[in-house]
């Protein structure tokens, strides 16, 4: 069975954002939402990195545990997906995500919080597939059509990648076996700290964080 | 001959009370058999057509080994 996961190539990512407007495009995403999002690090010191993030379909995902009211669950494929009919919009999936993926709504008054809505991995929901209905509450699902998400399908440069595991894994391996130096994904440094192969360099003097 | 006529009568109530209550039984096993259960009806639901390796999707695995 695959399992579907994201990787951005920090190495090729050049802040086009052309995975952000590709999904809001896709999907028809409502103004205030942004499913997806480029954040750079260092942003205009020589030497900055920039990251593709959205919802990293986690395998032991934070936001499922802590949803009051259980309307997250788990594809086949590993993909995390949501019932907009049983959320409540408390807002503690995004206190709980690492990578601040759930996107709420803000056009009520008084600051009333909607559904909430996540990147959907181009899988639509619980509603029948490819259907109005699952259109209209989530965006297209791509998956069903033989296809992968547009995020990925459309990156340029190709550092966003997604699909299956397995062969993102294949395929990034390669990569980095063919620059012939040591991992560069962003977070390397942080993870396995500095001095070893593929370690992230130090931040210049005064650069922001 | 009064006397033959009731007691045949009591005979078929007996009869007749005991049969409905088998059915009465069958009924409701039958009922509480054939109930659908939530949870299976919840889990259809969310079970769609996932992934699936096409051609389009090996040209875009392709294309990323550029």
């Amino acid at each position: 069975m695959a399992r579907m996961k994201f990787l951005c190539d920090a190495e090729r990512c050049i802040e086009c954002n052309g995975c952000v407007t590709a999904c809001k495009s896709e999907h028809e995403v409502p103004w205030g939402v942004n499913r997806r999002r480029v954040v750079t690090i260092n942003d205009g010191v020589p030497g900055e990195k920039s990251i593709s993030v959205a919802c990293m379909h986690c395998s032991d995902a934070p936001c499922m545990a802590v949803c009051p009211v259980d309307c997250f669950y788990r594809t086949d494929d590993g993909v995390v997906l949501h019932d907009k009919d049983l959320c409540i919009g408390c807002g503690y999936c995004f206190y709980a995500c690492p990578f601040g993926a759930p996107q709420f709504p803000q056009a009520g008054a008084f600051g009333l919080r909607g559904k909430m809505d996540k990147c959907t991995f181009c899988n639509g929901g619980p509603e029948e597939d490819r259907s109005a209905v699952e259109f209209q509450k989530y965006g297209r699902n791509r998956l069903a059509e033989g296809k992968l998400p547009a995020c990925a399908e459309m990156c340029s440069t190709k550092a966003l990648l997604g699909g299956d595991g397995d062969v993102i894994a294949d395929i990034y391996r390669e990569r980095v076996f063919k620059r012939g130096k040591g991992s560069e994904v962003w977070g390397w440094g942080t993870a396995y700290g500095p001095g070893k192969p593929g370690a992230a360099p130090a931040p210049a003097a005064g650069a922001k964080s | 001959m009064t006397q033959t006529k009731t007691k045949l009568g009591r005979r078929n109530f007996i009869l007749a009370a005991s049969a409905g209550g088998a059915a009465t039984a069958a009924a409701i096993v039958a009922r509480t058999a054939s109930k659908p259960k939530p949870v299976a009806a919840d889990s259809d639901k969310r079970s769609g057509k996932g992934y699936q390796v096409s051609e389009h999707i090996n040209n875009y695995y392709r294309t990323t080994k550029v």
